[in-house]
């Protein structure tokens, strides 16, 4: 028995070598193509031609879509934000998605909304009930969609894609803050290769801590608490460095709900969004690429790294194990339904590489690092292993984690310089430690829980974030940082 | 397993040596940075004043050919920005700091960036001398290196490149169609009669975008080849839709009996889409029964469309629309849905 103990320990413990050594060296991998993109792109700023793209009339018109459920807290700073868009033709279409706070009372009044009759563009199935669709009256280009809530995103979505009029649509999520020129940037791609550029990503950036005006944000700043503190450094490595490699490679499987624009055409071509999906977004990027590429349709899904949106992110860790459970949960759907792309070369780098790379070590990962720490901890009580053997595989674990990290500051400090202050940059670089002591061990448990969901096939629950907005209390009292 | 700690230990100080010099180096750049920063901004501040003397005329363009390199950052960000005379002056200043002639030699420089860079100074200098290099980048092996070449043409104004733009559409090392759309538009009006002929003669890519530029400039003279383009059954679903689109904001009431066939005939959704936004905005009464009968269309794009046309038309497409409205079947929806969106303060304003 206590040989058979000792076999199972022992090949536990070198499947969690390997996984780590595969994970670290095809991480180490991406992070180079990533930061080698970044650091070309940084030679060309400012000869960008984004004034070009505004003034041209080649440029198309943009349905920004934000779904909306009890967004009371920031609402009015995202539409001041997305109406504010330094972009020449755009509409926003907020779908409110059954709130029960005063998101949409708070729309109607600085808006002046009026009700208008629905004019659909499109009939994508829409499971909650369409009760009303209204027009601002301010001048502003803006068009709200009142909807019963069945708790999913896609459907408020959907709903909104039913009524956009122009020919790429943009989703921004109900608490972020777009930068002035954020569509103007993400849109460039489509502007310059309209035959084959079907979605484009910008970078999103968490907002916490930030400060704000009316919608505009002022200057980045981190926020006091670490639980956000690394969740900026998770955002960083895998906006700035992580998809710009994948995207390097042609095999960017997601770009983010939070800011993400597509071709409307191809969009409703491939049915809307899942309306089951937890991973909507990217389960929308996938499908898009099954589609193109089973029909010998050329395109590229582009991300742009200069874009940037700015949103919240949880600040518990109640919140956080929601949120990251259901991205689990729908990863793991969206890897049962696209089954036949993994590994399947006809799919190109995205069944070759992205798919792969997800089952393994970001579904799987979670399984793989605590059965691995459960073996190491069995070693050890066995004495299969030395302690010492046993410390410096972690020390070198975390080690090659921290780099990771350092290389993300890095690139952010040399590229983007967005955090001004020093002791931003100081509290990122004591993030990429802290982040191994607890972090990283809860996230896999919270990925864990959402991959055993996915395996239950439990149904999927969208649980709406509770916000915490951008702007203080009182009103009056602007320019002041999200709280905390 | 307890083969591991050599080199595990020595791989794990090696990577902690490595982050501990990557944070330093963070920490370098950033103060590094905020200084410079700090010195260029106190620079700018010092020879912007100077660069509006030398606009005045009170300074020349030799007393500021030893200022500090930051001067050409100030001179390139305005020059965009000014015309003519100004303009010349600006193109002075850069011409006597040796700033032209290392962009000139930078077109074949090993870096990529290096050639686009150049090439996009050199198209911001709004001089032609260039144009023939800057072709020749059209094939560079790098697109951003294309990419910036095409603009550059497109900003120094030489029509004499526009069939090598054209060429770049399909050839080996292609161009993206809006980046070659977007240098033609800049070139201006200089440029239509090669783009007429470009829709008569050209590839598919090029058809489709010359016969979109020559409808963003309204060129009446391009009325019968967008016809007969929109007519050929043979041609390809892109030229056709951009040939439509092209009339419609031409205006051309002339192109008005060809767009009306392909609105209530044409299979294409898209193109259908095409031709009734296109009668829309030529408002031409004669084609409201073949808008009417495209708001009997089973794609709901082709009819909302059709709508939307109708409700431009004053009086009497709005007339048609009424009717329609309280009409039963599916144009109804469609139709109210139009007049409401025409009348935005009066919600509603038709009853079914």
């Amino acid at each position: 028995m206590r040989e058979l103990l000792v076999d199972a320990v022992f090949v536990a413990n070198w499947a969690l070598l390997a996984h780590v050594a595969l994970f670290h060296l095809v991480t180490v991998l991406l992070v180079l193509a990533g930061a080698r993109r970044v650091w070309r792109n940084r030679h060309w700023r400012g000869v960008e031609g984004h004034d070009e793209t505004f003034a041209s009339p080649l440029t198309p018109a943009v349905s920004i879509l934000v779904p909306a459920h009890d967004e009371e807290a920031g609402i009015l700073d995202t539409l001041s934000a997305v109406l504010g868009q330094k972009y020449p033709a755009f509409e926003a279409v907020l779908v409110d998605d059954g709130s029960t706070d005063r998101t949409f009372d708070l729309v109607a009044e600085r808006y002046a909304l009026r009700e208008v009759t629905p004019r659909p563009t499109a009939d994508l199935p829409v499971d909650g009930e369409v009760l009303s669709v209204h027009r601002a009256t301010t001048g502003d280009p803006l068009t709200v969609i009142r909807k019963t809530s069945v708790g999913r995103r896609s459907d408020a979505l959907n709903a909104a894609l039913n009524h956009a009029r122009h020919p790429l649509v943009c989703m921004v999520d109900g608490d972020s803050l777009l930068e002035t020129e954020a569509l103007l940037q993400v849109s460039r791609p489509f502007v310059e290769d309209p035959d084959n550029v079907v979605a484009s990503g910008g970078v999103i950036r968490a907002a916490n801590g930030s400060l704000t005006d009316r919608g505009t944000l002022l200057e980045p700043r981190l926020s006091r608490r670490w639980v956000v503190r690394v969740q900026v450094l998770e955002y960083l490595r895998s906006f700035l460095l992580g998809r710009t490699g994948w995207a390097d490679a042609h095999a960017l499987l997601i770009i983010s709900g939070a800011f993400g624009l597509f071709r409307r055409d191809v969009v409703l071509e491939v049915g809307g969004l899942d309306p089951l999906s937890l991973a909507e977004d990217a389960e929308l990027v996938v499908t898009i690429q099954e589609h193109l590429r089973r029909n010998r349709r050329p395109h590229r899904v582009v991300f742009v790294p200069q874009t940037v949106c700015w949103t919240e992110v949880p600040e518990s860790w109640q919140v956080l194990g929601r949120q990251r459970k259901r991205w689990s949960h729908g990863l793991g759907q969206l890897l049962w339904k696209h089954r036949r792309m993994i590994g399947n070369p006809r799919f190109g780098p995205i069944g070759m590489l992205a798919l792969p790379f997800f089952l393994l070590f970001e579904l799987l990962g979670p399984v793989v690092e605590l059965v691995g720490l459960a073996a190491v901890a069995t070693s050890l009580v066995l004495g299969l292993v030395q302690p010492a053997v046993a410390g410096a595989v972690l020390v070198l674990a975390v080690a090659l984690g921290v780099l990771l990290s350092a290389t993300a500051i890095a690139v952010e400090e040399v590229s983007y310089h967005r955090y001004g202050r020093g002791r931003d940059l100081l509290s990122l670089m004591g993030a990429a430690v802290v982040e191994h002591l607890w972090f990283r061990w809860a996230h896999s448990w919270y990925r864990l829980r959402g991959l055993v969901a996915a395996l239950t096939r439990r149904t999927p629950v969208w649980t709406a974030m509770p916000r915490v907005g951008f702007a203080a209390d009182p009103p009056s009292d602007r320019l002041v940082p999200v709280r905390p | 397993m307890t083969l591991l700690p050599g080199p595990v230990v020595l791989t794990s100080t090696a990577v902690t040596g490595l982050v501990v010099l990557l944070l330093l180096s963070v920490g370098g750049v950033h103060v590094a940075r905020r200084r410079r920063e700090r010195r260029n901004a106190a620079r700018r501040a010092e020879l912007t004043p100077l660069v509006y003397t030398l606009l005045d005329g009170t300074e020349t363009v030799q007393s500021l050919a030893d200022a500090p390199a930051v001067l050409d950052d100030v001179v390139l960000h305005l020059l965009p920005q000014l015309r003519g005379n100004d303009r010349q002056v600006l193109r002075d200043v850069l011409v006597a700091r040796g700033v032209v002639d290392r962009a000139a030699a930078d077109l074949s420089a090993r870096a990529p960036w290096r050639r686009g860079r150049a090439a996009m100074l050199l198209g911001a200098t709004g001089s032609t001398r260039h144009t023939h290099d800057l072709v020749t980048l059209l094939e560079d092996r790098s697109p951003d290196v294309r990419s910036a070449a095409a603009r550059a043409i497109g900003k120094a104004g030489d029509v004499g490149a526009v069939p090598h733009l054209l060429a770049s559409l399909t050839s080996a090392r292609h161009l993206p169609s809006g980046i070659v759309g977007m240098a033609l538009l800049d070139l201006g009006t200089p440029a239509l009669p090669a783009l007429r002929t470009a829709l008569e003669t050209g590839s598919a890519r090029a058809r489709a975008l010359s016969a979109g530029l020559l409808g963003l400039h309204g060129d009446v003279p391009a009325t019968p080849a967008l016809t007969a383009a929109l007519e050929d059954d043979a041609s390809p679903a892109e030229v056709r839709r951009a040939a439509a689109a092209a009339l419609g904001r031409i205006g051309a009431p002339q192109a008005g009996t060809a767009l009306s066939r392909v609105a209530v005939l044409g299979g294409d959704p898209a193109l259908r889409q095409a031709a009734a936004e296109a009668l829309g905005r030529i408002g031409d009464p004669d084609c409201i029964p073949a808008l009417v009968a495209g708001m009997a269309a089973a794609d709901l794009r082709v009819r909302t469309t059709c709508a939307d046309a109708l409700a431009a038309i004053t009086p009497e497409g709005r007339d048609r629309l009424r009717t329609l409205a309280t009409s039963d079947g599916p144009a109804a929806g469609a139709a109210v849905a139009a007049l409401d969106a025409v009348s935005p303060f009066r919600p509603l304003a038709v009853a079914r």
